[in-house]
């Protein structure tokens, strides 16, 4: 997991909104391969820095660049770089309109040009891979939140990203749902993707994380292993937010 | 979650029925049997003049509903134009749009038929211009802007987290909004569109002034000839109110089955 390719680079980042600091002076390199888990209180700027990988949100000050290409630069094509960044959304996002697999083949058929058949089996095999290949012809209205936001996952991973962003990928969804859609997570860090999740759900973020990282106003305030993080946290207000959390 | 309560309240248009309007006791029903038997009664007891005038109006019918096919058509054009305009992050778009409909609206159709017709027939490339033409370039000009409102709602109403999602796959600006936001803003579209249609066709009667034959011109002519106002206006009020009434339950079926993602 040491490799020394950062294939994101996040360097001094600013962010504001109107007067507030959502991100200060934030920098974070992610290795190819490395999960990285970002947790913290609401507000403390982990999902807008998230946002700001793929450029939902923009950058006031800093740099960012993915696999070499600075996202923010307007040289770059960044509907190009987005193609390599899978997102998965804390609402699902699903496209209400399309049935599932219809999702899940839409970008690969109008952006990559796959002809049809070979999207459709894609499609197939990455619902297969998230358990629900006989929900492929419904609407995501009939699904249940978990089994949307499984879809989600997929409909990303459709495009073959080769670093996927999640967004709180469990906060909306029901208790009994949210174990579903981590094992495919799980599943899909136990295949080397590269990973950067937002979430409040610390069992994930043990097993899974090769780096916890805690921010708090806007700032990284600590990181490192879970093991270090979860059993030895330095900061104080690391500490505090822990032993609010589990 | 990506339902935003949205009710767009633009024309005034006869009144879409609801899905549960399907008694014979509701006021769509009562009108639209009572028009039919008012008229097929006055027919029957008397033939002349309520036949006579029945049969003189079809081919303003048929004028009416090119008027107001046109129109809609171009302003439905307009009016995604306008609609996007509105919602552009480009300044002058912007403007160009909203100083556009701003205008429209604050002018009365009547005068802008009459503005186009005949004053702009001062100009030499307007001066040859047929009435229907002038008609129809008029009223879809005023009700591109009501249009532009329609389509800046409806795409509105789409929640931000579908372009997010759009665009976070690769997709670009342009695709987004007609692949995924458009599609689906179709359906809060959709009804104020079936609105304005109705409420364009009940306008297109303000060009029987240019001299353009429709319902409401042949009804006068066929009054002005034979004296019979009070027969031939009646005869054109029920036709409208019939044309107005299936158009009506025709939008309010089709806005049902607009919303089959969500119900099957």
């Amino acid at each position: 997991m040491n490799e020394t390719n950062p294939i994101i680079c996040i360097e001094n980042v600013y962010k504001y909104f109107g007067t507030l600091k959502a991100l200060d002076n934030i920098s974070l390199d992610v290795n190819q391969g490395e999960k990285v888990v970002i947790i913290g209180p609401s507000g403390s700027g982990k999902s807008t820095l998230l946002r700001s990988i793929n450029r939902l949100e923009s950058i006031n000050q800093g740099r960012i660049s993915v696999d070499g290409l600075d996202v923010n630069a307007p040289e770059n094509n960044i509907n190009a770089i987005r193609q390599e960044l899978g997102m998965v959304f804390q609402n699902f996002n699903l496209f209400p309109h399309k049935t599932v697999l219809q999702n899940l083949t839409m970008a690969p058929m109008r952006l990559k040009k796959i002809p049809a058949a070979e999207a459709e089996k894609t499609g197939m095999s990455l619902l297969t891979k998230v358990g629900i290949p006989d929900k492929a012809h419904v609407y995501p209205a009939m699904l249940s939140g978990g089994q949307q936001q499984r879809v989600a996952i997929a409909r990303a991973l459709a495009m073959n990203p080769k670093i996927m962003l999640f967004d709180e990928p469990t906060s909306a969804l029901d208790p009994e749902m949210i174990g579903e859609v981590l094992d495919v997570m799980v599943k899909l860090a136990r295949e080397g993707m590269t990973m950067v999740v937002v979430t409040h759900e610390m069992g994930f973020a043990k097993e899974v994380a090769d780096r916890v990282i805690f921010m708090d106003g806007g700032l990284i305030v600590e990181q490192g292993t879970p093991e270090h993080f979860f059993e030895n946290p330095e900061h104080p207000r690391t500490k505090q937010f822990l032993s609010q959390i589990l | 979650m990506m339902k935003k309560a949205v009710s767009i309240h633009v024309g005034d248009g006869a009144a879409i029925p609801s899905k549960k309007d399907r008694g014979l006791l509701s006021a769509w029903w009562i009108s639209f049997i009572g028009a039919l038997a008012v008229i097929i009664y006055l027919c029957l007891t008397r033939p002349d003049p309520y036949l006579d005038i029945l049969k003189f109006l079809p081919d303003g019918i048929l004028v009416t509903f090119q008027v107001t096919v046109y129109s809609i058509f171009l302003a439905l054009i307009l009016g995604l134009i306008t609609g996007l305009g509105r919602l552009s992050r480009n300044k002058a778009f912007n403007l160009v749009a909203s100083t556009y409909v701003e205008i429209v609206r604050g002018i009365p159709l009547l005068v802008q038929l009459f503005y186009i017709y005949y004053a702009l027939g001062k100009f030499s490339i307007f001066s040859d211009l047929p009435p229907l033409a002038a008609a129809v370039i008029a009223m879809a000009i005023c009700y591109g802007a009501y249009m532009g409102e329609v389509f800046r709602a409806g795409i509105d109403s789409i929640d931000n987290g579908q372009t997010e999602a759009a665009r976070s796959l690769g997709f670009n600006r342009f695709q987004t909004m007609f692949l995924v936001i458009l599609p689906q803003a179709w359906r809060t579209i959709l009804p104020p569109v079936g609105n304005e249609f109705i409420a364009l066709l009940k306008d297109s009667s303000l060009v029987s002034i240019l001299a353009v034959a429709d319902i409401l011109r042949r009804g006068r002519e066929f009054a002005s000839e034979s004296f019979y106002y009070f027969e031939a206006f009646t005869m054109v009020a029920l036709v409208y109110l019939i044309i107005t009434l299936v158009l009506s339950k025709a939008v309010s079926h089709m806005e049902h089955k607009l919303n089959y993602y969500e119900r099957n």
